[in-house]
């Protein structure tokens, strides 16, 4: 009797213990996938963002700004390089 | 006992009936887990599983300090699927609050249709906004477009990419393999409420093409560009090239060719496409000397100080008269006659060579082959065979007439000279990392050694005496040597079949400093329009911009404190 007993509860345990990690890596399966999604969508934001940085640092639209405002031109040897 | 008997059948009926259900049940179960199960199976398989294409970042084209000269970026294509609106009106007006308008046509226009396409390259962060207001009938694809941030600033270097992200021209066609990165099919899994199980996690990174590291500089390439520019709108010209090279390496540190294009824009005149600094040929008048007066050094058959008889300015030559533009009387030292840029000299020192050793060493400086730079296009030149040469061909080439170079090769033999006598390959490209963060470096590679250091020191020597003092003098720059050449070439005018007298190039090609060069800048203005189209007023000022903002900003030592001071014009 007692034997049996223990039969059915290490049954149910290991049934138990299978739907839970069945369960769980279903979530994870899901967590995983909207982290990917989240990542992704950073990764190409930050793309974005370099983009912009490097097209508001883009020399010929800084000249044509210059322009615009009638900057004049420093005598070369007034203007320091840096490197 | 009848009432048992009548229990008993009431009994066995209802079992029946319940067994009749369970196995009618059985039956439509066999029917469709054997007979049915492929086609349930499929049916589930399309609804719960989808092939998901990821599709990789092309890489991005980098400057020699890293700044961004092409990259790609995600945009989204929104679309309507008309059978799935139920607002029609509420969408388009957010879509409108969002700048997005779409055409008057009534959802009645639309109907049945499921695929409408309706913005193009629409930013992430307006499509996100779009999304997240959760509208029915609305659908976004996603897609990598190729992006210029500088604009025209290496329009031809860089080169254009096809709509599917293919390279068509420049780094982006020569590189398009390394750019391109791998494609990866993966498995989504789709519930019941529309969330998403991956199958397997691709990280971007990994499927993302290789980054191409060039060897350009943006700022040398923007100052080239500045003045380059300023000097073919002032002259109204054809055609301006402008090339700056490190002679100690071959490196390409800027190439302008005008007419020039916006990547990002759509390409109006095809014709501007093409990159002149490799693929025009021109006859290059006298830069070309110095392959000349460097090979008759070489071979001994003159030195610097000899004395040549230059004819008075004219000299017959096989029934031709060939003319100086600077009349010197009398003699003059091979230095004095390179330095007022004689024809005659020229034609003088090429005869003590002959036909034979002249042709070789034209060859030995690389013109009439490839110079093997990574960019498409390259033009290989005109040179006829020496077996066919006639009286006048060698006069003619020795001046730097009757023979077809391109820009690159006319720098890349001065940069030979400047790099105390050998050849090197130019390069544009240093450095492809892979996404592993693998990188594959290219150096440089030497050609052939040309002439011998004493004759590559004495042409220097030469080259800087041309600007100290003769018809280079516009290209002296502000505390540093300067060696050089000008070019004026009559260009052949084919409605005449003859050189014109009205259609010129000009060009000067110099060293900076100029007995230990670090640069090598080559400027050629085709057919200037305007009171002057000699070299010396058209093209070395240019030269002398360049020159003295380049070496300034790669704060190269200077070296020649007594040069006057001069203003940058």
């Amino acid at each position: 009797m007692r034997r049996s007993f223990f039969f059915v509860a290490a049954t149910i345990i290991a049934v138990f213990v299978y739907l839970w990690q069945q369960n769980m890596s279903m979530r994870m399966a899901y967590k995983v996938s909207s982290l990917q999604t989240d990542y992704d969508k950073l990764s190409s934001e930050n793309d974005t963002l370099r983009l912009k940085i490097n097209s508001i640092l883009a020399l010929e639209k800084m000249d044509k700004i210059a322009k615009e405002k009638k900057f004049s031109r420093p005598d070369e040897k007034y203007v320091v390089y840096i490197n | 006992m009848r009432k048992k008997k009548n229990r008993i059948n009431r009994k066995t009926v209802l079992a029946l009936m319940a067994l009749s259900v369970f196995f009618l049940l059985f039956v439509k179960l066999i029917y469709l887990q054997i007979f049915l199960h492929a086609r349930i199976n499929r049916t589930v398989d399309k609804m719960v599983n989808r092939e998901n294409i990821e599709v990789p970042k092309r890489g991005d084209i980098l400057d020699s300090k890293g700044n961004i000269l092409a990259t790609s970026i995600k945009k989204y294509t929104i679309f309507f699927d008309a059978k799935m609106i139920d607002n029609f009106e509420s969408l388009r007006k957010a879509l409108s609050e969002n700048g997005i308008k779409i055409k008057e046509k009534k959802l009645e226009d639309l109907k049945g249709l499921s695929y409408i396409p309706i913005a193009f390259d629409v930013d992430p962060f307006i499509a996100e906004k779009i999304k997240a207001a959760k509208f029915k009938g609305i659908g976004f694809e996603t897609k990598y477009t190729r992006q210029y941030p500088q604009k025209r600033l290496l329009a031809h270097i860089l080169g254009i990419t096809d709509c599917d992200g293919l390279g068509l021209e420049g780094i982006e066609k020569i590189c398009n393999v390394n750019l391109s990165g791998e494609t990866v099919k993966t498995k989504i899994i789709r519930d019941g409420i529309g969330r998403v199980i991956r199958n397997k996690l691709v990280d971007v990174e990994d499927i993302c093409g290789c980054n191409v590291e060039l060897t350009i500089d943006r700022n040398i390439q923007f100052i080239a560009e500045q003045e380059i520019r300023k000097a073919f709108e002032k002259y109204k010209a054809k055609k301006a090239i402008c090339i700056v090279q490190d002679p100690k390496t071959g490196k390409i540190l800027a190439m302008v060719s005008l007419p020039d294009f916006d990547c990002s824009d759509k390409i109006k005149d095809i014709k501007c496409l093409k990159n002149c600094a490799i693929s025009d040929l021109y006859e290059p008048g006298s830069t070309f000397k110095i392959v000349t007066v460097a090979s008759a050094l070489e071979e001994g058959k003159i030195k610097a100080s000899d004395s040549l008889y230059l004819e008075n300015g004219k000299f017959k030559i096989a029934g031709h008269t060939i003319k100086d533009d600077h009349k010197i009387e009398g003699s003059a030292t091979l230095s004095r006659a390179f330095e007022l840029s004689s024809n005659i000299g020229m034609i003088k020192i090429a005869q003590r060579m002959g036909n034979d050793v002249f042709y070789d060493y034209i060859r030995k400086f690389g013109f009439y082959s490839l110079t093997g730079i990574d960019l498409p296009g390259e033009a290989k030149g005109l040179l006829m065979d020496v077996k066919k040469w006639n009286a006048l061909t060698l006069p003619n080439i020795s001046f730097g007439q009757g023979i077809g170079v391109s820009a690159l090769q006319i720098i890349n033999a001065f940069s030979a000279l400047a790099n105390d006598g050998v050849l090197l390959k130019p390069f544009v490209i240093q450095k492809i990392t892979k996404c592993n963060s693998e990188e594959e470096i290219f150096e440089k590679k030497e050609i052939r050694r040309v002439v011998s250091e004493d004759t590559a020191r004495t042409m220097k020597k030469l080259l800087k005496n041309v600007v100290n003092l003769g018809t280079g003098k516009s290209a002296k720059i502000q505390g540093y040597t300067v060696g050089g050449k000008t070019g004026t070439a009559q260009k052949v005018d084919h409605s005449i079949k003859t050189y014109s007298t009205k259609y010129y190039i000009a060009s000067f090609c110099g060293m900076v400093p100029a007995m230990n060069p670090e640069l090598v800048i080559l400027v050629i203005i085709d057919e200037p329009k305007g009171s002057s189209y000699y070299a010396a007023s058209v093209a070395s000022p240019v030269f002398a911009n360049i020159a003295q903002r380049t070496a300034q900003y790669l704060g190269i030592e200077k070296d020649d404190v007594n040069v006057l001071t001069r203003e940058v014009r």
